[in-house]
């Protein structure tokens, strides 16, 4: 009887071991279907965003995975706005994150393609002009007044995000 | 013999602490890698980054250098030493994941976001933060651990009208903002709530949660004016 409790406990505790090692992913194969996505309605950082705040997607074209449509072109699917930055002094633009892509039957860990939107960068000529500016005493510091691009996300920009099946 | 035996002893005594030494550094490194790597792969991140532990201590323009110019996260003794737990390793380097990934877009290779990361540190700071706690959350770290690392290790400045870093007091107040309305459930559940350094977060921060606390009374969408 002592025999049986002890290999089943060594059996549990080995087990255990091997489960602990078990990664939770497996990036080997690289079948990957594209997912064309585009906003229902425009976003901006001009008006009130809050990260974490869903946002609805239309599919742009039909996804077809070993012959069955995945999405039909129209569907919508929901993602979240990961963060957002605010433009910012020496025209630093503003920037949307789109992540958290809901496709259905679908897992996230099957999912990459986080979409990033910026707005004008206007550092390009700010800094050169500040430096430039910084022979006269206090005016290359009115440069921090110029603000960076606002970022939009049309209708009509694609979303391409990635869908790996075998993951 | 005896003299043989004496010089083994010894040079077996001179050399042990070297070896010590070695195997500290070698497990920190396992440690350091281990938590970076497991961020990278739970985030679906699909660039290079490597993690190197360096026992010296160096400053934080050097650790930027590095991080921006190299896409490698140098880990320094005297941020090692105050992360105490994996969650607060993995605060640190979430941290730093997110400033090099803004080294890898943008035009003439990340070369110019790499600049104006550096040039725009105070607006960068905040991003930083923000998408740490993302990467963190994914990673299944709790994302308050930031809030903890960040309370015992930034000192407060007097203001950051003229600075290149935003008080330390903001930076705290806008993550837990972010955790609030992002991942609420770390706060309901909260297992930090025992933690003497997140209780001294709380201690501090009684003017700005309060603040927040109207904020979502008033369902406003501005940004909150932290002290």
């Amino acid at each position: 009887m002592n025999k049986c409790t002890a290999i089943f406990l060594l059996f549990i505790f080995i087990n255990s071991y091997v489960l602990a090692d078990v990664l939770p992913y497996n990036y080997n194969d690289t079948t990957c279907i594209p997912i064309k996505l585009s906003v229902t309605e425009e976003l901006s950082t001009k008006n009130p965003i809050i990260e974490g705040q869903n946002v609805k997607l239309r599919v742009r074209e039909n996804t077809i995975y070993n012959g069955q449509v995945l999405l039909k072109a129209g569907e919508t699917v929901n993602a979240k706005i990961e963060t957002v930055i605010t433009s910012g002094m020496n025209g630093f633009p503003a920037e949307i994150i789109i992540d958290d892509f809901e496709i259905p039957n679908v897992k996230d860990t099957q999912l990459i393609g986080v979409y990033r939107k910026k707005g004008q960068n206007r550092c390009l000529w700010v800094y050169p002009l500040k430096w430039a500016l910084t022979l006269i005493p206090f005016v290359g510091s009115l440069t921090n007044f110029i603000k960076g691009g606002h970022a939009k996300i049309k209708p009509n920009d694609i979303i391409t995000i990635y869908y790996y099946p075998n993951w | 013999m005896k003299k043989i035996l004496f010089i083994v002893l010894s040079s077996l005594f001179l050399v042990n602490p070297v070896f010590a030494d070695l195997a500290t550094n070698n497990a920190i490194q396992t440690r350091i890698d281990s938590i970076g790597t497991r961020i990278l792969n739970f985030n679906k991140i699909q660039k290079r980054i490597v993690f190197t532990y360096d026992e010296h201590n160096k400053s934080d323009l050097k650790r930027k250098y590095n991080t921006l110019k190299n896409r490698q996260i140098i880990v320094y003794g005297n941020q090692y030493k105050s992360a105490q737990t994996d969650d607060e390793i993995a605060a640190m380097l979430a941290r730093e994941i997110s400033i090099v990934l803004k080294s890898y877009s943008g035009m003439w290779g990340g070369s110019i976001d790499a600049i104006q990361v550096a040039l725009s540190s105070k607006k960068f700071e905040t991003v930083a933060d923000k998408r740490a706690v993302d990467y963190m959350v994914k990673a299944g770290y709790n994302p308050l651990a930031l809030i903890v690392y960040i309370n015992k290790t930034c000192p407060q400045k007097r203001q950051d009208v003229i600075a290149r870093h935003n008080l330390t007091s903001k930076r705290l107040a806008r993550i837990y903002e972010y955790i609030t309305y992002k991942y609420p459930e770390y706060l309901t559940d909260n297992e930090y709530i025992n933690n003497q350094y997140y209780q001294n977060f709380l201690l501090n921060s009684v003017e700005n949660r309060q603040k927040l606390q109207i904020k979502i009374k008033t369902n406003s969408t501005g940004e909150i004016d932290y002290e």
